[in-house]
């Protein structure tokens, strides 16, 4: 047998379907809801990112912008001007108090703004102002060479914005600075009378940037328009050919933004462009996004497991509340198999076990009782029977008989003893019938007859009969003996008390499936207190003869039912007539149908 | 019936114990314990060098999300602290040790006591007398010695006298650069080399070693600084004699003191090495031993010929001026 097949415990089916409903649901629901909360995070992440550039970015504007202003609020100042439209024609003395009001007025400026490194204006005639006043220009370095000079010449007033780059004009100096450059002009705007330089300390954007988070992995970076490096926190492995940046691909991009797959893991590029020209570019890895991804996973599998748990929990839990009152009535039940039928299951909460119990227990008390009344019913049977049998051989009336045939041999009557012998002989055969309990109606007909023909030899004269049988009825079955105690009763309770000679006629009939005898006499008849006491009677200090009525009433509704049975009328003198009913059975049918049923 | 019931709690128990064991092995898969990694240097303050090597270093362990941590004596002299801090190092037992030798020799015990404790073991910038690392990362010395004698080569006259100041005896870098040095000056026509000096890796020792070489040896037509304080000394000695310009000097390394003698002409060239990519390869080497790749035997980082031409070049001011600083 295959184990799917086996029988299974209903316990054991609820508890694995709910642990199964439990599972599923609860690896969806987690599955559904990490994933949910994973795109949130991401989603959380990546704004935050991109906030995180445009933050930078804005920073960034705000100190190039700083700047701008500077160079705008110097170009101008009074002093300014007045010293570039006329520095050849003042006078040493007055120039050199110029020059110390300016550079007064940078060192205000660059005292009030962190960010600024240093302000400078180089003189076309190689004058030079700082906003410091002991600041000397390195003697080895020539300004005019410098990358911020040349293109400040070149753009005629337009500032210019450097990458970021090692300063080293000043003395001792060489700070990393974002220079903004810008040539003045005076009067006439086409002749230029200097350039004005101003330094950007290089730390405030590269302290900003490597601060900045963006994963184990992410950083920041930011080109300028040509693609040079203003900052990388990687600059050097970059330029020792360790690693390599896309600088082309941002350079070009103009979506502000892509992604590069590389070994397995995806790393997206964001990118921010300034007005300046600068590009500020976040780089951060896909799979750190979310950075606490395992310590998500960790709780939500957790969670899951927990709901597992108390799931399964539950499901024993549930199904042995479930299948307790059933193993219950199974108990039981075994008890009642095993024959105590005395048991009361307990009727408890839920509707259909409390319903169940019930019915079991009216069960058993109803078949507590059919089991008594069968015993009843047994113990009934093995008495009749055992009347029946008494019928059969009643001795007085063998006694009788022998007495009879003694009394006739004495006589000399031969052929009476041998009439009489012979009756007997078949009153037996007839009467023993192989021990079947059905006899057809022939035999019993043979029986009474005989019966008859042994007491109207007894009585001589006394007893006159008639059977009027239907021979149509000879093939259907009876029990047996049953008319013979009605025929007895007729006579000595009827005939024998009456003065001259009693008739009795024995008549059969075949009507709506039922064959009805009619024993009728026209004896002295009974009155009907003891009609009524005829057929209930069984034993007591009632005569043998009565005993035998209601054997025979008994055996019939024993057999075939209330609905058959013995039924008197009887006038005191007028004589008794006995109805018997039972069912018509047909002897070849129940033979069939015996033979249908082995 | 009953085996039948057991079988079905087993499958029932079954079933989460595998997503469990499932959801463990993918932890431990995706997230094992961060490697520790000891890095041992031959000097934590003296030298720019090295705060640039550990630097590279840093920015491998954060890349590799590695457990790093740095040890070495404040001056690179200090040998003998700096094998005690190994020492320190291996009861440690880290996944790997990364380790520059502060000695040729005097390390060999100490590197087979790693070896011996099953450590894997990358060399950086400086080996040891012997075959003991899985990987040496390191700048080519001997090239590089051979780099700052030919700038010295093209400077000299034709009969040239030169004095190699070196720093401290026994390193290998030292011993490997000095070899290179040699290799050139030695085949050039009418050159002589005067001797080997050594600074201790001092610059005041340099300075001191460098002024009374100048005193005994007027007709000195070069100098070859082997490393930066020994290259700052002997330009300061240069310098403070009035010679700059007639005796030449080609050094190592890079620092502000060496941009200013580059400026002022003292310092003729300087070869200067990728400190960053040693202490980023280091820990990326280690990372992958670690994790059970093959490593090559011998990795040479290059070295930069820096003037007073190319020094302000974009690609050159990151490697003089490695650290952005008010």
């Amino acid at each position: 047998m295959k184990s799917s097949q086996r029988i299974k415990s209903i316990q054991s089916r609820i508890a694995s379907s709910f642990v199964m409903l439990v599972l599923f649901t609860a690896l969806l629901l987690i599955f559904i809801s990490y994933r949910l909360s994973e795109s949130a995070v991401r989603e959380t992440a990546e704004s935050y990112t991109s906030e995180l550039i445009n933050q930078v970015n804005a920073n960034i504007q705000t100190y190039i912008t700083g700047m701008k202003d500077i160079s705008l609020a110097t170009m101008n100042n009074p002093n300014v001007r007045e010293y570039l439209a006329s520095s050849e024609e003042l006078q040493p003395a007055e120039l050199a108090q110029l020059k110390a009001k300016i550079s007064e007025y940078f060192h205000s400026i660059r005292v009030s703004r962190k960010d600024i490194a240093s302000i400078n204006i180089f003189g076309e005639g190689g004058t030079f102002i700082s906003d410091r006043t002991n600041a000397e220009l390195n003697p080895y370095i020539e300004v005019s060479e410098q990358p911020w000079y040349r293109q400040a010449q070149e753009n005629k007033g337009q500032t210019v914005i450097s990458s970021s780059h090692v300063q080293p004009v000043i003395k001792g100096e060489y700070r990393w600075v974002v220079s903004l450059s810008r040539e003045l002009s005076g009067i006439t705007p086409t002749q230029g009378l200097g350039i004005l330089l101003i330094d950007l300390n290089f730390k405030v954007i590269n302290d900003m940037l490597s601060k900045l988070d963006l994963g184990n992995r992410g950083y920041v970076f930011v080109i300028d328009s040509q693609g040079r490096i203003v900052y990388h926190p990687q600059q050097q492995l970059l330029y020792s050919n360790l690693k390599t940046e896309r600088l082309e691909q941002v350079l070009q991009d103009k979506q502000g933004g892509f992604v590069v797959k590389e070994d397995g893991a995806s790393r997206i590029y964001s990118i921010k462009d300034t007005d300046f020209g600068w590009k500020i570019v976040g780089v951060f890895y896909e799979n750190e996004l979310v950075d606490n991804k395992k310590q998500m996973q960790l709780s939500f599998a957790v969670a899951g497991l927990l709901c597992l748990g108390l799931g399964v929990l539950f499901s024993v839990v549930i199904s042995r509340n479930l299948t307790r009152p059933i193993k219950k009535l199974q108990e039981k039940m075994m008890e009642v198999e095993k024959g105590n039928f005395d048991i009361r299951v307990p009727v408890g909460h839920s509707r259909e076990i409390s319903g169940l119990a019930r019915s079991f227990n009216v069960m058993v008390s109803k078949v507590k009782e059919l089991m008594r009344q069968i015993m009843v019913e047994q113990e009934f049977k093995r008495k009749s029977e055992l009347n029946a049998l008494q019928a059969q051989i009643n001795p007085h009336f063998l006694y009788n008989t022998l007495d009879s045939i003694i009394w006739m041999a004495e006589s000399k009557k031969h052929d009476e003893v041998i009439l009489m012998t012979s009756a007997l002989a078949r009153l037996f055969r007839a009467s023993l019938s192989k021990g079947k309990e059905l006899i057809p109606i022939a035999t019993e007909m043979e029986h009474i007859t005989n019966y008859l023909k042994i007491q109207q030899m007894r009585y001589q004269d006394k007893i006159r009969y008639t059977l009027d049988m239907d021979p149509e009825l000879y093939s259907y079955l009876t029990l047996k003996v049953l008319l013979q105690p009605l025929v007895e009763n007729a006579i000595y309770h009827g005939i024998k008390n009456k003065e001259g000679p009693g008739t009795i006629t024995i008549t059969g009939a075949h009507e709506d499936h039922m064959i009805v005898f009619q024993v009728m006499d026209d004896g002295i008849g009974m009155d009907e207190a003891k009609v009524e006491t005829l057929l209930t009677s069984s034993g007591g200090n009632q005569s043998r003869n009565s005993v035998g009525i209601a054997n025979v009433h008994q055996r019939i509704q024993l057999y075939f039912g209330a609905n058959y049975g013995l039924s008197y009328t009887s006038e005191p003198g007028a004589g008794t007539c006995v109805k018997l009913l039972i069912p018509a059975i047909h002897a070849e049918e129940r033979r069939e149908k015996e033979g249908d049923m082995p | 019936m009953k085996s039948y019931l057991s079988m079905r709690y087993i499958v029932m128990l079954l079933i989460p114990a595998l997503i469990v064991g499932y959801a463990i092995l993918q932890w431990s898969k995706d997230e094992p314990r961060p490697k520790k990694i000891i890095v041992g240097v031959k000097a934590v303050e003296e030298i720019e060098f090295w705060r640039v090597l550990i630097e590279g270093v840093n920015t491998a362990s954060r890349e590799f999300g590695v457990d790093v941590s740095v040890v070495g004596p404040p001056r690179e002299i200090q040998v003998d602290l700096q094998i005690q801090m190994l020492q320190e190092a291996i009861k440690q037992q880290p996944d790997a040790i990364v380790m520059a030798a502060g000695d040729y020799n005097r390390l060999v015990p100490t590197v087979e006591s790693i070896r011996k404790a099953g450590i894997p073991l990358i060399m950086i910038d400086s080996a040891v007398n012997g075959d003991y690392a899985q990987s040496l990362i390191a700048t080519d010395n001997f090239n590089a010695g051979q780099k700052a004698a030919v700038e010295l080569a093209e400077r000299l006259p034709v009969n040239a006298k030169v004095a190699i100041v070196s720093f401290v005896q026994g390193t290998s870098t030292q011993i490997e650069r000095e070899q290179g040095v040699r290799s050139i000056l030695e085949q050039r026509e009418g050159t002589e080399i005067v001797g080997t000096y050594y600074s201790e890796g001092m610059e005041e020792r340099a300075y001191e070693i460098t002024m009374e070489l100048l005193r005994e040896r007027p007709d000195l037509d070069g100098i070859v600084g082997l490393n930066e304080p020994s290259t700052v000394g002997a330009g300061r000695a240069i310098g403070e004699q009035g010679l700059v310009g007639k005796v030449k000097l080609v050094g190592f390394d890079s620092s502000i003191k060496e941009v200013k003698l580059l400026e002022e002409g003292v310092l003729q060239s300087t070869i200067v090495q990728k400190p960053f990519s040693i202490g980023y390869l280091g820990i990326k080497t280690a990372v992958s031993l670690i994790e059970g790749d093959k490593v090559s035997p011998n990795v040479y980082t290059d070295s930069v010929i820096i003037n007073k031409d190319n020094m302000y070049t974009e690609e050159n001011q990151k490697l003089l001026f490695p650290f952005v600083e008010e």
